[in-house]
């Protein structure tokens, strides 16, 4: 009977135990890991320092050339730009955005790489700026 | 035996817990609070926002004898520095009635102002009144603080006071409403704090620092802007500076920043811009220009010479080429 009763109170813990354990794995941003494998941007955004857009038209984005081209109205101040990206389900962006970016330098577009939701596939897209003519 | 004592000991129990509720629900005793016989007062700030030169300041002072003791005699508000001009007090005692109005009603002669302070000799036979006190801010106070002291007399000999405050005075000033037009008052000076056509532009040359004009362009939003005179032409289409205008300045674009005191019919406009807003406002690296502005929208400026920080607001505009903006301008001293 002593057996028993020890038994199961073994049992029990290992239950609380297994109950307790993460089975579920978060990368280092806290962010949950899944088995998405899809890796593109669906959609971008450039807000300027007055937060309203500031595309002439809407992103051409080109998943096979990993690139994001937009025009941007004429007078639009490249230094404070604000890029928001939409990214395929589970995916996110490296580097992060925390504010305003520098877009001035025309001829070396920035680059941000997309990492799928499995955190297996990055894809590095290019957005490429130009402005329009007055 | 041994059944009764278990029944006993439920009873007992039950009883307890009764008694519990009923002491837990039992309300305390109230009694009507004694009123002082004293002369008694209370005041309040009835503005909200930063306290600007030249705007004024509202208080509502209210102050109360027993009919038995005395009636009201005499109410005094003296300012630590003395208030602009216009600065009064209300000789109206105001009640709110059915529809939310505030109806004044005459309790004692207008106000007199002597000096730093202003009072109002009761006509009325009244023990109680609330008086409403209008402090204009001079330009003395710029920058420092200002006290009030508020104080009532009644007919029995008795005199209270109390002291609101200490408020800062802003540095910054406003100018509000000033007219833009497309190729005539276009020219802005923000440390004249005004708009020049051609001849006043040139006349005061090295003190334009925007160049304001619309442009309807079909190949681009180019619309209403604010320009430096420094800025690359392309910004300043068929504009032709009057000699010697030519500085530059730092401009950032916001839009829906709707400061109460520059737009004080907007919808959201329960922001109010401070002092302390122009102290953090950092224009590294922004541009000479902003085009493209709206009804709604606002331009941080910072002048060439370091001296002066603005925001320009736009209340109105129209496709005639003319705008109504407001501005909030804060002088630097030692960068700051």
């Amino acid at each position: 009977m002593k057996y028993i009763a020890i038994a199961l109170i073994v049992l029990l813990a290992a239950c609380t135990w297994a109950a307790c354990s993460k089975s579920v794995p978060v990368d280092e941003d806290g962010l949950l890991i899944t088995t998405r494998r899809d890796c593109f941007v669906s959609s971008f955004e450039l807000l300027g320092t007055d937060y309203v857009s500031v595309r002439s038209g809407a992103a051409t984005i080109d998943t096979t050339a990993q690139t994001v081209k937009v025009t941007v109205l004429f007078g639009s101040d490249l230094k404070h730009l604000y890029p928001q990206f939409s990214l395929a389900q589970d995916c996110k962006l490296n580097p992060k955005i925390t504010g305003f970016v520098d877009f001035s330098d025309t001829l070396n577009p920035k680059k941000w790489t997309v990492i799928s939701g499995d955190r297996q596939v990055k894809k590095e897209y290019s957005v490429i700026l130009s402005v329009q003519h007055r | 035996m041994q059944y009764r004592s278990k029944y006993i000991g439920y009873a007992a129990l039950l009883l307890g817990v009764l008694s519990l509720f009923a002491a837990s629900c039992k309300k305390d005793g109230y009694a009507l609070p004694k009123p002082s016989d004293k002369l008694q007062n209370e005041a309040i700030k009835r503005t909200l926002g930063p306290n600007i030169v030249g705007q004024p300041i509202e208080f509502a002072y209210a102050m109360a004898i027993l009919p038995s003791k005395g009636k009201l005699v005499s109410c005094t508000a003296e300012a630590s520095i003395a208030g602009a001009a216009g600065t009064y007090m209300d000789n109206r005692s105001y009640y709110t009635d059915v529809t939310g109005t505030d109806v004044g009603v005459t309790v004692g002669s207008p106000s007199v102002t002597s000096g730093a302070t202003t009072t109002v000799t009761y006509t009325a036979d009244t023990s109680a009144a609330t008086l409403r006190y209008f402090y204009v801010i001079p330009e003395e106070a710029r920058g420092k603080s200002v006290t009030i002291k508020f104080t009532a007399k009644s007919s029995n000999g008795e005199t209270i006071s109390t002291t609101m405050g200490p408020y800062t005075i802003t540095r910054m000033d406003m100018r509000l409403n000033m007219k833009l037009s497309n190729k005539n008052m276009m020219y802005i000076s923000i440390g004249d704090s005004t708009v020049y056509d051609s001849a006043g532009a040139a006349a005061h040359a090295g003190n334009i620092d925007l160049v304001y004009l619309y442009r309807n362009l079909t190949t681009s939003a180019f619309n209403h802007a604010l320009v430096a005179p420094a800025a690359d032409t392309t910004y300043l289409p068929g504009v032709l500076l009057p000699p010697g205008v030519n500085r530059t300045a730092k401009l950032l674009k916001v839009f829906n920043l709707q400061d109460h005191n520059l737009a004080p019919t907007e919808q959201y406009g329960g922001t109010f811009i401070d002092d302390v807003d122009f102290q953090k406002l950092d224009l590294t690296g922004d541009p000479n220009y902003a085009i493209n502005l709206k009804q709604g929208a606002g331009v941080w400026v910072e002048t060439a010479d370091g001296k002066y920080r603005a925001y320009i607001y736009f209340n109105a505009v129209a496709t005639a080429g003319t705008a109504t903006v407001s501005m909030k301008r804060y002088t630097l001293t030692n960068g700051k």
